[in-house]
């Protein structure tokens, strides 16, 4: 990070405490002065839509930090499917633990959830930047059906790991085999040899 | 208002009020939205007096209610339909899936409810309601499935498709189009149906 971010760093950071405490509908610009330290004018500087872009930016700002610490968690996989099973179990557990998330999931799905749709496509891209150099290793490794187009795969593969982190639907991704079973099957049928 | 959730069996009425009801709530919400339309403008549209429509309702939350299962129904019953009218299981997924997709585009009321009041309707397809929302549009759609997949895996299988679908709607971000359907059977072909069959009738 550079000395630029730090302003803009702290400010999204405060935002995500004083809604912890407050809730979105809650936390006023003045919160977030006192939280942050920076002063209300550069926080309409730095967020010129104000607390609409801030909040936005926030949401965006805790999903990046999740699939940051998701890709931490699993990069040493030794292999594509291996690397999908420990994303899998490892966010879903993360996404139970996550306080913040559970409450305001419950007391305002309402204004949380357009906002993680609209920040939505910055993660997919990210998940999809993140998996294509396993599918491409797996490729070389010659583990991939012939005529697969990868890019394509992967971001399908992307669009539907997030889908299931978020609502599992009939799978139990506490247990280890319905999550193999789940990723070998439904996940990369089409795309693994 | 937010919606509620359509579980509860729908009580059995008189099909004309009840269908001028539902066809005009629709009407109504893609006109308006959700949040702004009242039970007069229900009334007014379907043609029925405000007294006749709340002895069969008794409100607005009630008549949104049916109009959700009645709505739900209609589109698994039309998903279904498009995958009984064809003879391969390849050729049935990709008629369901477009068929599918092609309902969400051109249901009014819905497009309006996405692009102007998601807050409505996104908390009955994501995280916990999403769940319920998966597992019923896929046993709705399974019964489509039958000539060609095990009975273990059909509920399975239309649990993935409907979660297909629903992805690609939610997030219409460098999109497949699943209305065409030469977009539908490149993604069915190469990437879904091996899903579905499993490991065992693999190739």
């Amino acid at each position: 990070m550079t000395v630029l971010d730090e302003p803009r760093e702290r400010v999204l950071a405060a935002t995500y405490a004083c809604v912890a405490r407050f809730g979105m509908g809650k936390t006023t610009i003045e919160d977030v002065v006192k939280e942050s330290g920076v002063s209300r004018a550069s926080i309409y500087r730095l967020f010129p839509g104000g607390k609409d872009q801030l909040l936005r930016e926030t949401v965006g700002w805790e999903m990046n930090h999740f699939f940051a610490r998701l890709a931490e968690a699993v990069y040493d996989a030794p292999d594509f499917a291996s690397l999908l099973e420990e994303g899998l179990v490892f966010a879903h557990r993360s996404i139970q633990e996550h306080a913040v998330l559970r409450k305001v999931l419950e007391t305002e799905p309402d204004r949380l959830l357009p906002l993680i749709t609209v920040e939505q496509h910055r993660v997919l891209d990210f998940i999809t930047a993140f998996l294509l150099p396993y599918l491409e290793r797996e490729e070389r490794a010659g583990r991939v059906r012939p005529g697969v187009d990868l890019e394509a795969a992967t971001e399908y593969v992307a669009r539907l790991v997030l889908s299931l982190i978020g609502s599992p639907g009939r799978w139990d991704m506490d247990d280890r085999e319905q999550v193999q079973v789940l990723v070998r099957e439904e996940l990369l049928g089409g795309i693994l040899a | 208002m937010a919606l509620p959730t359509a579980t509860a069996e729908a009580p059995s009425l008189s099909p004309s009020i009840e269908e001028r009801a539902v066809g005009a709530t629709l009407a109504c919400v893609a006109r308006h939205g959700l949040a702004k339309t009242t039970f007069d403008d229900v009334a007014r549209e379907a043609g029925c007096a405000r007294a006749t429509l709340y002895r069969y309702f008794g409100g607005k939350r009630q008549l949104v209610r049916i109009t959700i299962i009645r709505e739900a129904a209609r589109l698994a019953a039309s998903v279904r339909a498009a995958g009984d009218a064809e003879s391969t299981f390849e050729d049935a997924v990709v008629a369901m899936v477009v068929r599918a997709a092609r309902e969400l585009r051109d249901h009014d009321a819905l497009q309006f409810l996405f692009a102007f009041e998601p807050e409505l309707v996104l908390p009955h397809v994501t995280f916990d309601a999403g769940n319920r929302f998966l597992v019923g549009a896929g046993s709705a759609v399974a019964p489509a499935l039958t000539r060609f997949l095990p009975a273990a895996r059909t509920d399975r299988a239309g649990e993935w498709l409907a979660r297909v679908v629903l992805t690609h709607a939610l997030s219409p971000i460098r999109p497949i189009d699943l209305t065409d359907e030469a977009a539908a059977r490149a993604l069915v072909r190469e990437l879904v149906l091996p899903g579905l069959l499993g490991s065992e009738s693999a190739t």
